[in-house]
């Protein structure tokens, strides 16, 4: 076993777990770390410097609604003729620590339940005749690699700490982490260390409530949430509590500086959704990392007029005295890497869903739980149906409709049939919108085939769908619809003609529309991969009426904006690669990737990889 | 009364099922024994944070309010960014609820007539003389559906532990039942199994909840005040589902720094003695309780000309909106809003105030539009009031 202060590197991540058990109410931690990098050892670590006896429970990622939320303990049950309650982890792990290996993976029922346990300190447990409430404040600590994929924004809301993305350990700590390992330390070292850190803690857990933070302090947290654009309120208090374990754990009474810039850094900034000025010059930065308020450009005018915020917000930023953008920046650069944007959670594309494309089904995939049915509609799930038949039986024996039944044999209705339900991925839609325009002849059309090919053979190996749009001349045309058959789409993209106009407009409302066509049949996310230069020329108007008048510029552009506002708050995804040469682009396809709320890629510079990795992360 | 004092009143008698059977069995098990029952247990958890203490949010804090002088008005989604107080909002709505009358003990919170004509109904009963009922005040219940809940339980199912002890079959009611002439609240409404999302809509259309189960049929009402929350991010409403909430409230960080500073204040205060900090908004809360009877009492006594009315139709015919729920809507909570204010006559003043919340979620969507659904609303109202005006 691995002692916590054996754990070479991930300081952020040590520092993390260290506030977190001084403060269990900051909620958790969450570190996303790369394959090996000792992060799952870490964790459960962490169990050594809480006080002795505090639970410690490790969440399957394939666990059932049952074991998660409680149930029916039908054994004990039958025996007592009582109904017994066995608890559901969230409850086992009540006062000490749900730990989640790859809480990405995580489904995402199980991620609600987890999150309904967080805001309510609680399970209820309505479920099989049973109606309880189980106590469950835990501590979530959770894993991942982010390339397997986010952890969903909502559960990522309701715990305190997220450490920024820990870089590989340089070789003076892997040579370390070799000796731990092979058991070259010595172990009374390891013990007194752990002591004395056990020891820290304890003093700071007593330190706390006599910490004390200035109503200046708060605003000066506030207002770093607000210019770095995270979402929601909620934020400020574990910003607020971070800053006040950090002095506890100092021994101090006051919160100073360097503990405000620890809470921004663990707090704030995986959260942030744009970066200060200064630094966003720096590198080419996507346009999604816009403020999520724009998202709903008008919402605020139905806010109390006090609330009336954008203008407001800007007017207080500039206001924002030097100390705070200092601490801010101080805290930015602070042992963190320079492509910070890259890496901050909240700047990923939103999901609808969590984790990608899941659903429930009753015809295959990952068994979640048994529900009543009918037979005919599902698998039976027999195991179930004889425990919800088992109680009955003495009661229907004496039942004169069953009374010419033999002694032996079990009676069941129809009211016990239990069906097997399960959770699959449904598999994402892919539609593929490929500008055949004149102006795209021009420009790279075979570089683009080339990574529509590898996004295409990665949706083979997800099973999602992919359609194909082509927008030339007039209008666009569907050319493949929701299919899973990659080769079809490859050949279709073999033979694209190119030249004419470019009626983008076209192409997104075809787009949406096979959207909404395919969200009636079961699927649950859908993206776009625009591959364009962003120049639409032809109106939705021409499309539909040849002899229309051609449309003015700013109409085009008005009409493209306002369908992919649409498209965006209708939830769908986006990618844009743009195809246009360096020294034509106006910045229309960035500007069209902003309006869609989607990654941008310019396509002479991007790798088949990143695009495929941008489109399968979302 | 306290709400956990009501419940564990009304439960009772079951309780005493279960210590029997307890005492007959000397089986020990290192889980625990279920305790008797529900609501009871769920109060039981700590106290919510003040409604009075809640900082902004007044869109949403209004329609709940609104929804508790009229129920009629048909519930509340509340849909917006994360962390900004939703689901603490909603639970905190509990200690401003007025009370109601009931007959006492009964689950189903039914009134005197409509526990007769119940109880009549069943086969083989014979008529009730009123006078043999006794009824006491609980607080309007508020029952939380867990997006893990299953079917059995939230419309009720047979009694499984009466079945296994004495070979009973009884009907053990349900989350609907407790609900009734209450509010059912569901957080993360987005997120809820399909086949609740049926049962719900099933149930909030008729009134009526219809168990079916091992030869037993059940009946019973189950009216209740819909309230959900979730992040319009996380997933999508069924339009139903969606069409079925009276009110659509929509909530967004707020940017306000004092105002967030006030939030982060009064959290930590609450944390640190949540009873004090009970203490310091008693006063208020009682006020708004207050107030809140006060309206409904008043609510009989309001007004509206046949003018307004006029305008509100037009106002809902200019939107394009399908179907008469608009119109119905708006001039309930229209009503509730002048009662809550003191007011005995509904003016366009107080359907300007509550338009957006009736309608934003009843406008058709139309892919080419750029104006928020609120705005465009108020741009139509105004149009209406600059006309009425001009006449």
């Amino acid at each position: 076993m691995i002692a916590f202060t054996d754990i070479v590197g991930m300081d952020l991540a040590k520092q993390a777990l260290m506030l977190l058990a001084v403060d269990s109410e900051l909620g958790g931690v969450v570190i996303p770390s790369a394959v090996g990098s000792g992060k799952s050892t870490l964790a459960r670590a962490f169990a050594d410097i809480l006080p002795p006896g505090t639970p410690f429970v490790e969440l399957p990622l394939n666990v059932t609604e049952d074991r998660l939320i409680g149930g029916v303990d039908l054994e004990a049950t039958l025996a007592t003729g009582v109904r017994v309650v066995q608890h559901g982890v969230l409850s086992k792990a009540h006062g000490g620590v749900l730990y989640v290996d790859s809480i990405s993976l995580l489904d995402s029922s199980a991620v609600s339940h987890i999150m309904d346990a967080i805001s309510r300190g609680e399970v209820l447990v309505e479920r099989e005749g049973l109606s309880e409430v189980h106590p469950a404040k835990f501590m979530l600590v959770g894993t991942y690699d982010p390339t397997d994929g986010e952890v969903r924004m909502g559960l990522l809301d309701r715990i305190g700490i997220i450490v920024p993305f820990t870089a590989q350990n340089d070789y003076r700590a892997r040579k370390k982490i070799v000796n731990i390992v092979l058991g070259t330390r010595d172990e009374e070292d390891t013990r007194d260390e752990l002591n004395m850190l056990a020891g820290f803690i304890k003093a700071a857990r007593e330190q706390l409530p006599h910490v004390s933070i200035t109503d200046e302090q708060i605003r000066a947290l506030i207002q770093t949430a607000i210019s770095l654009g995270v979402e929601g309120n909620r934020v400020d208090i574990f910003t607020v509590r971070a800053a006040i374990a950090s002095a506890a754990l100092a021994q101090r009474s006051d919160v100073e500086e360097e503990d405000m810039k620890q809470a921004i850094k663990l707090v704030l900034i995986p959260r942030a959704t744009r970066m200060p000025e200064r630094e966003a010059e720096s590198n080419e930065a996507p346009p999604q990392e816009e403020p999520p308020q724009q998202d709903e450009p008008e919402s605020e005018d139905e806010e109390a007029p006090s609330d009336t915020p954008d203008a407001e917000a800007e007017e207080e930023q500039k206001e924002t005295p030097d100390m705070i953008e200092e601490l801010m920046m101080d805290a930015i650069t602070m042992e963190l890497p320079d492509n910070i944007l890259n890496i901050s959670l909240a700047s990923k594309k939103k999901t609808t869903t969590g984790s990608r494309g899941e659903a429930l089904n009753f015809k295959r995939g990952r068994f979640v739980r048994a529900q009543p049915g009918d037979m005919r509609s599902g698998k039976v799930a027999l195991i179930p149906t004889l425990i919800s038949a088992a109680p009955w039986q003495e009661t229907r024996r004496r039942d004169s409709k069953m009374a010419g039944r033999p002694k032996t044999a079990l009676l069941i209705t129809k009211d016990d049939v239990k069906i097997k339900r399960f959770r699959d991925k449904s598999g994402t839609l892919f539609i593929f919108m490929v500008d055949a325009s004149g102006s795209m002849a021009l420009n790279r059309m075979r570089q683009a085939k080339g990574a529509v090919a590898s996004l295409l053979q990665n949706a083979y190996v997800h099973r999602d769908q992919v359609a194909l749009i082509s927008f030339r001349g007039k209008q666009a045309q569907v050319l493949l619809p929701p299919s899973q058959s990659v080769d079809r789409a490859k050949r279709e993209l073999d033979v694209l003609p190119t030249g004419g106009g470019t009626p983008l407009a076209s192409a997104l409302y075809l787009g949406w529309e096979t959207a909404k066509q395919a969200r009636t049949k079961g699927i649950t996310q859908v993206m776009f991969v625009l591959i364009t230069d962003g120049r639409g020329n032809i109106g939705l108007q021409a499309t539909f009426d040849p002899t229309a008048e051609k449309a003015s510029k700013e109409d085009l552009e008005k009409e493209v904006e306002a369908l992919s506002l649409s498209i965006q708050a209708d939830g769908v995804a986006a990618i844009v690669i743009d195809t246009q040469m360096n020294y034509l682009s106006r910045g229309e396809a960035p500007k069209l990737a902003q309006k869609l709320g989607g990654r941008y890629f310019y396509l002479p510079n991007a790798k088949a990889e990143q695009i495929v990795e941008a489109a399968m992360s979302f | 009364m306290t709400q956990t004092e009501t419940a564990a009143k009304k439960t009772a008698p079951r309780k005493t099922v279960v210590a029997k059977a307890k005492a007959g069995s000397d089986v020990t098990t290192t889980s625990e024994p279920i305790k008797a029952v529900k609501p009871a247990a769920k109060k039981k958890s700590g106290q919510a944070f003040p409604f009075t203490a809640i900082v902004g949010q007044e869109e949403m804090k209004l329609s709940l309010i609104l929804n508790i002088i009229d129920p009629r008005i048909g519930g509340v989604l509340v849909m917006g960014h994360r962390g900004t107080g939703k689901s603490t909002t909603v639970r905190a709505l509990a200690e401003v609820l007025p009370f109601i009358e009931r007959v006492e003990g009964d689950t189903y919170n039914r009134t005197i007539d409509q526990y007769i004509e119940g109880e009549e109904a069943k086969k083989g009963r014979k008529a009730i003389d009123p006078a043999s009922l006794k009824t006491e005040k609980i607080p309007v219940p508020v029952v939380d559906l867990p997006l893990g809940a299953t079917e059995d339980r939230v419309c009720g199912t047979i009694d499984i532990e009466q079945a296994l002890t004495s070979g009973v079959k009884a009907f053990e009611p349900g989350l609907l039942a407790q609900a009734n002439r209450g509010f059912l609240y569901i957080d993360e409404v987005n997120l809820l199994d399909d086949h609740l999302v049926d049962v719900l809509l099933d149930v909030a259309a008729s009134g009526l909840n219809v168990v079916e189960r091992e030869g037993i049929s059940i009946r019973h009402p189950a009216r209740f005040v819909l309230v959900g929350s979730g992040n319009p991010e996380e997933g999508e409403l069924r339009p139903q589902l969606l069409d079925r909430f009276g009110l659509h409230a929509r909530i967004i960080t707020i940017l306000d720094v004092a105002k967030r500073v006030d939030i982060v204040k009064r959290r930590r205060e609450y944390d640190e003695d949540p009873d004090a900090f009970m203490k310091k908004y008693n006063r208020e809360q009682q006020k708004l309780q207050k107030k809140i009877q006060t309206a409904k009492d008043l609510l009989p006594a309001v007004s509206m000309d046949d003018s307004v009315l006029t305008d509100i139709a037009k106002l809902c015919m200019n939107l394009g909106i399908d179907g008469h729920r608009g119109e119905l809507t708006i001039a309930r909570t229209a009503f509730a809003h002048a009662a809550f204010l003191g007011e005995t006559v509904v003016t366009m003043k107080h359907v300007k105030e509550i338009a957006s919340l009736c309608l934003r979620h009843r406008l058709r969507k139309d892919p080419l539009e750029t104006l928020d659904a609120g705005e465009k609303i108020d741009r139509e109202l105004a149009k209406l009031l600059g006309e009425a005006e001009a006449v």
